[in-house]
């Protein structure tokens, strides 16, 4: 097995009147290279802060991480950042552009910081634009750009550096359903190319996209089933959260 | 009345929930309206001594001097003396002092001498222009001199101490003040009031006539302009001898040179302090703006009418405004009192004057910085829709700039190019920021300038035989400088506030943006560096505005008393450097606390 990514015993507490608030509970969950895998959850479970703790956004009280076999739960700011631009892309909810950047301009962006000259760096997020399909918008600014072409900005950036994983953070949650469904083919795509994905979700026809799901309930994965073939994700997608919902 | 209520409560709330901005606008412009105030309190703070002594010296209307060159002609003299004696008969003519005949000649302190005319007067009290004695007696039996109480005071003699004059020793017998001379030693020659007798002995030791004084009171004292200018064909002026009148407010206005200057290094001080807070005020309340147009947007969203939401924020700044006025004027009043007691010229404790309409200049310039910051606003908000209002927040982006596109061909690193894309986001922002630190870089300029020229100075003082007054005048010109440097000391001081506030808000704008760098592989130490390169843009402009600026206010303050020098390309090169790394420095702050920011929090969804 060719683990990307390994969380063992991960917890984040908040502070809260009374008792702390465990956003993330102990969670145990592996990634492995070219899976896509979805997690599923209420509104509050701790899927964004999971999300957050796997790519370094945020910092774990507990447990251990690790990237690639590298332990990673102790690294610094400044290590985080490196490990990031070479090996993790993300794509948001609210797709968070840099204002000031063009859509080209944008992509290239952690192509840049990963120190790739410029001339390959604006070619490699040409590629990109013109797979995704928004090249002709690649000289707008983001608040030009509608929110479909945002979030595929967005994955396109997320992609620029040939990450190890890409750590998607509710991607259809901004859309309408045509450019949902402009996401959901794309994210088809990335899977048949074997590109490792983490999506947390809770649109099913998003996690049903996966060949893994996950459920979160309380801070904590309570379910996972393995969706070998489109035909059956949405009865499993079904099942799982009704079992979330009965705990 | 109901709205008013309303509208105060609003504003109170508003006012609590930033309590930190609003106590910025309110030490800013307390500073600026003190400054003020301070030059203001003081203008005029001499006149109420000034009028003690001249009320209680039955102190002249009109005022008449001849004086004339040795060895003129006698029968010149005595045709003077006829036509000021005619003067005194004059209609609206209530009283007459002297003519008084003036010797000239030198008193010698220690190795040195300074210039003396003594006023010959006959003992007993003259019924106008009696000079008021502090110490000892006045003239009378037994000889001696009264001292005018500067140059006493500068000789650090009094009653019972001996004076030479003309190599001869005179036994002072008083100290007295009058308006009829100015004090020594920024008055020369210094004066001396003797008996006829005394006179006679000081003619033999060597002094010489030069003319005489004659003081008239006149029915109606308003009147003395009048007078003069009905008369000013006695007025003479020839090769040999010149005769003029003056008028009791044209002394007096002229009687404190050194409190003129005083109060002139202050207004302009305070004037670039004001010009420089209304900048800190702009950035602060820019600063709000987004925050104020939203909460325009929610007021009216309840129901509020424009004319309420315009009433609020009035009484929101207003009272900050106010709070300053009074601050303000309080510390003016405190410092003037304190900057006059300095002053050689003064006639005694200094009465700062109570005058409405500077306290309403002072008022209307705190007035005038905060309406700039309420204006705009509500004007925004209530222009806008309510839902656009409501949805207010970062400006949108400029068309990424020609600057940054050259910055990144010439391969400047990413970091870079995004630092100078974010500093056109706010260009209102940058300017007034670079015209706040254009102001402070200037008047260091000036200072160095001053400075230079002052240690010029001083070295001709050294070389000067009149040490005392040398000295004199030297005290006044540090305490010129100690404002000049002081005012320096301030501008930079709000100059630093204001890059402060402008990078806090450049970080708190920018949180956002370098929360997703951070995510896409930036480091803090990357985000930092951008945030501090959006800023020293407007460093640049200023180090580039300020000083030519600081060069030419010193070549329109320079010459007159003052040497005329150049300010060293050494120090301007070394200004050139120190002001973008202390800028850098200043910056780092917030753009370190911005990089060590978790990144998590920032990017919640919007």
């Amino acid at each position: 097995m060719n683990e990307v990514m390994v969380a063992r015993g991960l917890v984040r507490r908040y502070p809260a009147d009374g008792a702390p608030v465990h956003a993330v509970d102990g969670v145990d969950m592996a990634v492995e290279a070219g899976e896509t895998v979805s997690v599923m959850g209420p509104s509050g479970c701790g899927k964004s802060t999971l999300l957050h703790l796997l790519g370094g956004l945020d910092h774990p009280d507990q447990g251990e991480l690790y990237v690639a076999g590298r332990r990673v739960d102790k690294l610094s700011e400044t290590q985080w950042a490196v490990l990031r631009r070479r090996s993790i892309g993300f794509v948001f909810q609210a797709f968070h552009l840099v204002d000031e950047l063009t859509a080209v301009e944008n992509v290239e962006l952690p192509a840049l910081l990963l120190g790739a000259p410029s001339r390959d760096a604006r070619r490699k997020a040409m590629e990109l634009l013109e797979r995704l399909d928004v090249n002709e918008r690649a000289n707008h600014l983001p608040d030009q750009l509608s929110g479909g072409e945002r979030q595929r900005v967005a994955v396109a950036r997320a992609l620029v550096n040939d990450p190890l994983v890409v750590l998607a953070d509710e991607p259809t949650g901004n859309l309408d359903s045509r450019a949902t469904g402009e996401i959901l083919a794309l994210f088809a795509g990335l899977r048949e190319d074997r590109q490792t994905l983490l999506v947390v979700t809770h649109d099913a026809r998003v996690a049903a996209t996966a060949d893994r799901l996950l459920s979160m309930r309380d801070g904590a994965i309570v379910a996972q089933t393995r969706l070998d073939a489109r035909g059956n994700s949405l009865g499993a997608l079904a099942r799982l959260v009704d079992l979330g919902g009965d705990r | 009345m109901r709205s008013l209520r309303i509208a105060s409560r609003l504003a109170w709330r508003n006012l609590r929930r930033r309590p930190g901005q609003a106590v910025l606008l309110l030490v800013t412009l307390t500073i600026a309206t003190g400054t003020l105030s301070a030059g203001m309190w003081l203008s005029g703070s001499a006149d109420g001594p000034w009028d003690r002594v001249w009320k209680a010296t039955n102190g002249f209307h009109v005022s008449l001097a001849y004086y004339h060159d040795r060895g003129a002609p006698k029968l010149q003299l005595d045709r003077a003396l006829r036509r000021a004696s005619a003067l005194g008969e004059e209609p609206g003519v209530v009283a007459a002092g002297g003519p008084w005949t003036l010797l000239d000649g030198h008193l010698d302190v220690g190795r040195e001498s300074v210039d003396l005319t003594a006023e010959i007067r006959k003992p007993g009290r003259s019924p106008v222009d009696q000079p008021l004695v502090t110490a000892g007696r006045w003239l009378g039996a037994g000889g001696g001199i009264v001292l005018e109480s500067g140059l006493a005071s500068a000789l650090h003699v009094g009653p019972g101490d001996t004076v030479t004059i003309q190599g001869r020793p005179f036994r002072v017998r008083g100290v007295a003040e009058t308006v009829s001379v100015g004090r020594f030693p920024l008055s020369q020659p210094a004066q001396v009031w003797v008996t006829p007798q005394t006179g006679r002995e000081m003619l033999r030791a060597g002094m010489t006539g030069e003319g005489f004084d004659l003081q008239l009171r006149l029915a109606d004292p308003g009147n003395a302009s009048a007078f003069a200018a009905a008369h000013r064909s006695i007025e003479t002026s020839t090769r040999s001898s010149t005769m003029f009148l003056e008028t009791w407010q044209q002394r007096r206005a002229d009687s404190h040179s050194d409190l003129d200057i005083l109060i002139e290094a202050l207004l302009a001080a305070g004037g670039f302090i004001a010009v420089l807070t209304v900048a800190t005020a702009a950035v602060i309340v820019t600063g709000r703006m987004a925050a104020e147009t939203r909460r325009v947007g929610t007021l009216k969203a309840v129901g509020v009418t424009p004319r309420l939401i315009v009433l609020m924020l009035l009484i929101e700044y207003l009272g900050i405004a106010a709070l300053a006025t009074i601050t303000g004027l309080g510390i003016g009043r405190l410092l003037a009192p304190r900057l006059a007691a300095t002053s050689l010229t003064i006639l005694g404790p200094p009465e700062p004057p109570l005058s409405w309409p500077r306290v309403g200049i002072v008022a209307a310039v705190a007035v005038a910085v905060v309406l700039l910051g309420t204006i705009r606003p509500a004007i925004r908000g209530i222009r806008h829709s309510t839902l656009r209002s409501l949805q207010s927040s970062a400006r949108r982006p400029k068309r990424p700039a020609r600057l940054a596109r050259l910055a990144a061909r010439i391969g400047l690193p990413v970091t870079g190019v995004l630092g100078i894309r974010s500093a056109w986001r706010r260009p209102g922002r940058l300017l007034t920021n670079a015209a706040g630190l254009a102001l402070g870089i200037a008047m260091i300029v000036v200072a160095l300038g001053l400075s230079r020229s002052l240690d010029l100075l001083a070295l001709r003082f050294a070389e000067h035989p009149d040490a005392l007054s040398g000295a004199a005048v030297d005290a006044l010109y540090k305490q010129v400088r100690a404002i000049i440097l002081g005012t320096a000391g301030l501008l930079l001081a709000l100059g630093t506030i204001n890059a402060f506030i402008v990078a806090a808000f450049a970080a708190r704008d920018g949180a956002r943006n370098h929360a997703v760098m951070r995510a896409m592989g930036a480091t803090p130490r990357q985000t930092a560096a951008t945030l501090i390169v959006s800023q020293l843009g407007a460093c640049a402009l200023a180090v580039g505005v300020g000083i030519p600026l600081g060069l030419g206010l010193w070549q329109l303050m320079a010459g007159g008393d003052l040497p005329r020098v150049e300010v060293s390309w050494t120090a301007l090169l070394a200004l050139m450097a120190a002001v973008p790394v202390a800028f850098a420095g200043i910056v780092s702050i917030p753009a370190r606390w911005l990089a060590r920011r978790p990144i998590a929090p920032q990017l919640v969804y919007e």
